[in-house]
């Protein structure tokens, strides 16, 4: 109630009734405190972006944008090296699951995710010493076995080495790395950076590769019970590396090579030789690696035959894309029925059948050929690449369960008994746990695996995740969020691809083209302090540190909740929550001077009115001639 | 008999159910032949959104004889129309020691309300009534903001808070259940009687049987 300009004579005059000082003005807020008014609280509240959410290794990707945006490289590598160890790794190869649930292809297209994590890679690759070494705690005298050093063992032994562990690696083969080199050509992960991010682990101390020592039944006594007794816990990350086998007629002819066999050679840097009419049977990621290794390595043509249609075909849709630049034919709804030879045993065609897949009730896929279809196709070499297994005959029977490690909800290895020597220490990761998946799974696995042999070896109870609330599209202000087009990696001219294996097909970002990739993130459900609240806010009462996230605060005795800033809000990390939800009794702002300045201000007569009153009744008291009367009331009444 | 209604409530928003309430409760008395006041708007800036805004009745079997004073100096009745404002404001100023019949439209626990109340307060706490008249009230409209009116009844109850228009239907909303509670815990008018004057009778019924009351002060 304003009586602004209005005289008021002394007597009325309340110590601040009449005039409201502005918030804006010295003392305002606390002479006119209005957080009464409020019954929704606007309350700071950071979800999970979903691309975070979708990591496999939980990278805290809109962070590390977050730091791209404002050049602080450093800052965002050592992000990414909390849930990573080789950024310049998965930065290259990931099929990149954070692309696709980013919430941005739903307001235009999902942020280059993957091409900025390479270019922060690539910058702490760069760098003269690892930053986080300093910082690394001392090795606190355990041991951890790890079998197989693909991304699975090399990142839990990553992430030990973080905790304190050290760990001892075991490689069947001659050079560490596993599926990153005997499986994803050099084109796609060059062997340089492959080696130098595992130098770079090396170099943290308390890591030791074993190259050729293959973990199982073999003669050299690396077994499984040698692991579980000598080491404090053990880490099975042995991946699928045996190629299936075709089962047709002619499979033995010379110039049948598995995939697998082939991309591993070609990886160890072994000389192979491959024919230059080449015939890849499978229609997965595989098929497109060795289909394009075979051009560049014969020079020749390479044909992908696929039981799946050109449009169910599971090859990553940027590779396919790659694929066909490159020149690779195409056979899809075929399968393979008999391989041809010549005189001397050696493939000299194949005869293909129309062919498609069949999905039953269960979702079970079965190869339905179509009889009388069969054509001839010439071809000197045929790669097969129709699935990988991995021999797990060594493992205790109860190890495994259809090809597979079986586990528990926390990687670990199900134990037959409680006297069985480290029962309850043996974690499994990966590939060889999941079936075949992705690298950055992998690494994820790996990760997990290092907290809860951690967990375990210090004697705490595993546990579940926690739940997370993820961000979606629809809650974000999306007003805010200017369309901007994707900026794609660029790539190696086809002509070039296609006849070296050293050259990168993808290759980076530049540092204008990462910002610009950066500066698109809608930091889903994050604050990334844009001061939106602090500038709408009608009534100052968003209050602010420093221009960063989580820095602003609410002046709970000030603020009206008009909700303003929930509504402006162009991440959605600010959210309303009934005031009632706040019982402590700090959260309780009851105001007394809004109302009346003291007790009773306003609800009491003044002296003089209540003298006319009680004169006026007096005076009627003694005219009616009635003395000693009392109100009921008790009020207003002299006897 | 003398009863003070104080109703607290918010500008704007929910202003015009406070109003019905004690102008219900205020005609109601009168019907029945008590002495009755009503006082719809007094001080309190009923333009201003989500401000705390209150309106008066008091009824007693004899005259009335605080002239000029509106708000009232004991009010043994308070009735919350917004859950909040029990962590917001000393309601129970001048209330007489275990008088006061405290009504609050709330789905919350009453023993989770009573955690708001400061020991003087409880002091003055007869009886708690919680009733949760949102969702006893007809629904309508879907803005929480605006509980179960829609944009242009605001706008019109909004005039009204400024005097110029008033409309007929004084008691729907959240009001009416509201007043039956109120009603039949206090228990001093008969709920029939009260329910003629309310216009969603039925809403006002269901409130005056689906309530919880928690005595909380000795009875003496």
């Amino acid at each position: 109630m304003s009586v602004r300009g209005t005289h008021v004579p002394e007597h009325l005059r309340l110590p601040i009734a009449g005039v409201t000082p502005p918030p804006t003005e010295k003392e305002g807020q606390r002479l006119f405190p209005t957080g009464n008014f409020r019954f929704f609280r606007p309350v700071y509240k950071d979800k999970t972006p979903p691309c975070n959410h979708a990591c496999p290794t939980g990278e805290q990707i809109q962070k590390y944008l977050d730091y791209v945006k404002h050049d602080r490289y450093l800052d965002g590598y050592l992000t990414i090296l909390q849930d990573n160890p080789m950024p310049s790794v998965t930065g290259r190869v990931c099929y990149h699951p954070c692309e696709t649930a980013c919430n941005r292809a739903e307001h235009d297209e999902p942020i280059g995710i993957r091409g900025v994590e390479r270019f922060l890679g690539d910058f702490g690759l760069n760098l003269a010493e690892n930053p986080i070494k300093k910082e690394l705690p001392p090795l606190n005298g355990k041991t951890v076995a790890i079998a197989g050093s693909g991304p699975g063992g090399l990142a839990c032994a990553y992430h030990l080495r973080r905790r304190g562990y050290a760990s001892v690696i075991f490689e069947a083969l001659a050079k560490p790395g596993g599926m990153l080199r005997a499986g994803i050509p050099a084109w796609h992960l060059p062997e340089d950076i492959l080696d130098r991010e595992i130098a770079k682990l090396l170099d943290l101390g308390g890591i030791e590769i074993r190259c050729g020592a293959r973990v199982g039944d073999g003669p050299d006594g690396v077994t499984l019970d040698h692991l579980r007794t000598s080491y404090d816990a053990v880490f099975l990350a042995l991946g699928q590396d045996v190629g299936r086998r075709l089962d047709v007629e002619g499979a033995q002819a010379r110039g049948v090579i598995g995939a697998m066999e082939f991309l591993r050679e070609t990886g160890l840097g072994r000389p192979v030789r491959i024919g230059r009419d080449v015939l890849v049977i499978g229609g997965g990621n595989t098929a497109s690696d060795a289909a394009r290794s075979a051009i560049r390595l014969g020079g020749g043509r390479a044909r992908i035959v696929s039981l799946e249609a050109e449009d169910e075909i599971l090859i990553q849709p940027e590779d396919l894309d790659q694929a066909r630049d490159e020149g690779v034919g195409f056979r899809p709804n075929s399968a393979l029925v008999r391989v041809l030879t010549d005189g001397g045993g050696n493939v000299s065609g194949a005869v293909l059948a129309r062919a498609g897949l069949a999905k039953d009730a269960n979702g079970t896929v079965t190869p339905q050929i179509a009889p009388g279809t069969e054509t001839e196709v010439r071809c000197d070499t045929i790669l097969v690449a129709i699935g990988q297994v991995q021999v797990l005959g060594w493992l205790p029977a109860h190890y495994t369960e259809r090809g597979l490690v079986k586990t528990d909800d926390f990687g670990r290895v199900p134990e037959k008994g409680e006297g069985e020597a480290g029962a309850g220490t043996v974690f499994a990761g990966g590939d060889v746990m999941r079936g075949l998946s992705m690298v950055v799974d992998a690494l994820g696995d790996g990760k997990r695996a290092a907290r809860d042999i951690d967990r375990v070896l210090s004697a705490e109870p595993l546990q579940p995740e926690d739940p997370v609330e993820v961000m979606p599209y629809e809650k974000l202000n999306t007003a805010y969020f200017r369309h901007a087009p994707r900026t794609e990696a660029p790539l190696a001219p086809a002509g070039t691809r296609r006849s070296s294996q050293a050259t990168e097909v993808t290759l980076a970002y530049s540092r204008e083209q990462a910002l610009a990739e950066a500066d698109r993130c809608m930091s889903c459900g994050v604050c990334n302090g844009c001061d939106n609240c602090y500038i709408v806010c009608p009534d100052v009462s968003v209050m602010r540190d420093t221009r960063q996230n989580g820095h602003y605060s609410i002046r709970t005795h000030y603020c009206k909740g008009c909700l303003v800033c929930v509504q402006e809000c162009p991440t959605g990390c600010l959210e309303k929550v009934p005031e009632m939800d706040f019982d402590e009794p700090d959260a309780v702002v009851r105001m007394e001077t809004a109302f009346a300045p003291y007790d009773g201000a306003h609800a009491e007569q003044a002296p003089f009115t209540r003298q006319l009153i009680e004169d006026a009744i007096a005076e009627y008291d003694a005219s009616r001639s009635k003395s000693n009367s009392i109100h009921p009331n008790g009020q207003g009444v002299t006897p | 008999m003398h009863h003070e209604l104080t109703v607290w409530s918010r500008g704007i928003i929910m202003d015009k159910e406070a109003r019905d309430v004690s102008t219900c409760i205020a005609t109601a008395a009168r019907r029945l032949g008590y002495y009755a006041e009503n006082v719809s708007d007094y001080v309190d800036d009923p333009d201003r959104t989500n401000c705390l805004v209150r309106r008066y009745a008091r009824f007693a079997d004899t005259p009335i004889l605080d002239r000029f004073v509106y708000e009232n100096p004991h009010p043994d009745w308070v009735v919350l129309v917004e859950e909040t404002i029990i962590k917001a404001v000393n309601f129970f100023r001048s209330t007489g020691d275990g008088e006061g019949v405290l009504v609050i439209n709330s789905a919350r626990d009453p023993q989770y309300l009573l955690k708001f109340l400061p020991g003087h307060m409880l002091a003055k706490l007869g009886r708690l009534v919680v009733v949760d008249a949102t969702g006893l009230a007809e629904q309508r409209g879907s803005s929480p903001w605006m509980f179960v009116r829609d944009l242009s009844e605001l706008a019109f109850d909004r005039m009204s808070t400024e005097g110029a228009v008033e409309r007929l239907a004084i008691g729907r909303g959240i009001a009416a259940p509201l007043i039956g509670a109120l009603v039949a815990a206090a228990g001093d008018l008969p709920v029939d009687a009260v329910a003629e004057v309310v216009a969603d009778r039925d809403a006002m019924l269901r409130g005056a049987k689906q309530h919880t009351v928690v005595q909380y002060a000795r009875e003496s």
